[in-house]
């Protein structure tokens, strides 16, 4: 009987609810930027969200901030949130070139402009912009400078980022059409570390014992090269050319120690800033007056203009 | 007559009975309800997208993800076991569904690449899931190993699975190819009946499935039972091996299901799907007011508790509240509701007494 009652209650209250739906109408012309990031807690989507929801604002637009942690289902239903909150623009850094076209074109159908940061989609005429840095003109640059500080000969490990990732693809690429080229350079150790300091460290620690004959690392990206770097420093190997890839706080500080010799910094700042600069020219004039795809480059840096950059962009 | 002698070995039977008359405990026992219609009256006043048609449709479509788990989920812990493989069995089974529609199944030997029909492969993908399932159920059964090493085993081991099939790479474009008959995929993900989503209709079909299962045949009332007093079970005539390796294959298929929905609403298959799923299901069953000790529980408390959690996830983002603290509120609930499960348990404790003296 109990049970009974129990599933009444239920039908009562879902039926009660739906009853109430078709008296409510949606508020009309909302201005609100729904921005989707991957981490809340990696400084560089940190910034882009910082960057984004600060221009937003500026510029008139109410912000809501929500991170898919890298799960394309978890992304698919921030979309879902984000047109029932009829927001007006999504800025998204997805979760995945093939995963996301599903969502960025449902927006699309129902009439919610996508812009996206960071990383492209495997899909054009989907999201009005892609704007991203270009991952393999700062590669080349990294690994120019990773040559230069090696004299073109040496025993090196790469760290590669997570496989479901173009940019990791990307950079891997930009990186060995430099260093392929030298006859001196040797790779000896490949491994993925998922972008990841602690699996970074982990990954470098084994093999380190594996080979001990190392003189440089190249990472995918800085929190891999500073896991690196702590790992080389437990083993008591100082003298390693350790090279990342982003520009982060961390890798700044590392390279002004010393502790890193070199990055690619990307100008993640400029490229938030630019989407909703373009999501709001989209919304008041029906264009952007950009192409779709748009790629940034990057900047080295190094010891020597580490001082000049912070939070992804250059100082004022 | 099995059921009644179960039903005299768990020796609920007639303190239960005299229990569920009394005000107090039934307020308890839809506490889950209650928090439920609570957080929708709040969510309405807070968040005007919140009571819109389309919003709800939404919410219960989110829902359904986690209650199909949770379905699954209550059949294991019913047992006094728990299945932490599921989140993993989702990703499995998207990938290998997503990899015979986008790649098809490659014959080596005869050097022909074969695409099975939609429905063949939609077989497949719960197959894989059931397999798993029966994986766990072996170890649990017969090889004696503790639920939660067993599953977490797997866990690995399915993840590994569909890392390895896929190569860590992500299947796209699942709509198939109407020349190799493998289209219609998308539909279990993104169709609709009557205005109401598919996962929708799958969430009702197995929740009514389960909830017959669980409480209206014979073996349902052995899963109580083993889960009560799996000595008494055991003494009783049940099979217990037997019931133990049927619920994981149930939650595998559970599992299964979510991991086609999950492949079909994103039109691809990506290995690292469904990462930490099985603690938001179990966190619905144990919210739905499910004995995590075995025994005690039942699948629409489930079903409430995937609604609890899935209106606070969804409300909370519509609010706009900040990541951080959505963390903590989910959390909250949760420690919320299991202190009035003890609470619960304290109070029959006591009313069993003051009848007995």
């Amino acid at each position: 009987m109990n049970r009974k009652f129990c599933w009444y209650v239920c039908l009562a209250s879902v039926f009660t609810v739906f009853a109430g739906c078709s008296s409510k109408q949606a508020r009309s012309g909302s201005k609100l930027i729904a921005i989707i990031i991957p981490s809340n807690d990696n400084p560089f989507f940190k910034s882009e969200a910082d960057v984004a929801s600060a221009r937003a604002r500026e510029l008139g637009y109410q912000v809501s901030i929500n991170s898919h942690d890298d799960d394309a289902h978890k992304q698919d239903q921030l979309f879902d949130l984000a047109i029932a909150n009829k927001a007006a623009a999504i800025i998204l850094d997805n979760a995945g070139a093939d995963a996301s076209v599903a969502a960025v074109r449902k927006a699309k159908v129902a009439g919610i402009p996508s812009f996206l940061i960071d990383r492209e989609i495997n899909e054009q005429g989907v999201a009005v912009s892609q704007i991203v840095s270009n991952n393999y003109q700062g590669a080349m640059l990294v690994a120019q400078e990773f040559v230069r500080l090696l004299k073109g000969k040496g025993n090196y490990i790469e760290l590669l980022g997570r496989e479901s990732d173009t940019n990791a693809a990307v950079r891997t690429r930009g990186f060995h059409n430099v260093l392929d080229k030298y006859d001196g350079l040797k790779l000896v150790g490949q491994q993925s570390a998922n972008w990841s300091q602690t699996e970074a460290f982990d990954k470098v620690q084994t093999m380190i014992q594996a080979n001990h004959n190392i003189q440089g690392v190249i990472a995918g990206n800085d929190t891999m090269a500073v896991g690196a770097v702590a790992a080389l420093k437990a083993a008591g190997l100082n003298r390693v050319i350790v090279v990342g890839f982003d520009g982060s706080p961390d890798a700044l500080a590392a390279i002004r120690t010393g502790d890193m010799k070199a990055t690619a910094l990307q100008p993640a700042a400029e490229i938030a800033q630019m989407a909703v600069d373009q999501a709001d020219k989209y919304l008041k004039t029906g264009s952007t007056g950009a192409p779709e795809k748009q790629l940034i480059d990057c900047v080295l840096v190094t010891p020597t203009n580490a001082d000049q950059f912070s939070n992804f962009a250059p100082k004022e | 007559m099995q059921t009644s002698d179960v039903g005299a070995a768990t020796g609920g039977g007639f303190r239960a009975l005299a229990l569920r008359t009394s005000l107090g405990s039934l307020l308890f026992r839809l506490r889950a309800v209650i928090v439920l219609v609570v957080l929708l009256g709040i969510f309405s006043v807070l968040s005007p997208a919140f009571f819109t048609s389309g919003n709800l449709v939404i919410l219960i479509e989110h829902v359904a993800i986690n209650a199909i788990l949770a379905v699954g989920m209550t059949f294991t812990i019913l047992t006094g076991g728990i299945d932490l493989s599921v989140g993993s069995i989702v990703g499995l089974a998207g990938i290998v569904a997503g990899g015979l529609i986008h790649s098809g199944l490659v014959l080596p030997h005869y050097g022909i690449i074969v695409y099975p029909h939609t429905w063949l492969v939609i077989v497949i993908g719960l197959l894989a899931g059931c397999f798993v399932g029966a994986v766990n159920g072996a170890l649990v059964s017969w090889f004696d190993v503790a639920p939660f090493i067993a599953t977490l085993g797997t866990l690995y081991m399915a993840r590994g699975a569909a890392l390895l099939l896929s190569n860590g790479a992500t299947f796209p474009d699942l709509g198939g190819k109407p020349e190799l008959g493998n289209t219609g995929f998308l539909a279990i993900g993104t169709g609709s009946i009557l205005g109401i989503p598919a996962p929708v209709w799958l969430m009702i079909i197995i929740g009514a499935a389960g909830a017959l299962l669980a409480s209206r045949t014979p073996f349902g009332r052995r899963v109580y039972a083993v889960g009560g007093n799996e000595r008494a079970a055991k003494l009783s005539g049940v099979c217990v091996q037997q019931i133990k390796f049927m619920v994981y294959v149930i939650s595998g298929f559970c599992a299964g299901i979510v991991g086609l929905i999950i492949a079909a609403q994103l039109s691809s298959a990506h290995p690292a799907t469904g990462e930490t799923f099985e603690l938001t299901a179990i966190a619905a069953v144990v919210l739905g007011g499910t004995s995590l000790m075995g025994g005690r529980g039942s699948i629409g408390g489930a079903i409430i508790g995937a609604f609890v959690i899935g209106a606070l996830a969804d409300g909370l983002v519509l609010m706009g509240v900040s990541e951080f603290w959505q963390t903590v509120i989910k959390g909250l609930v949760i420690v919320l509701a299991v202190i009035l499960d003890q609470l619960q348990i304290r109070y029959s404790q006591r009313a069993a007494a003051a009848l007995r003296s």
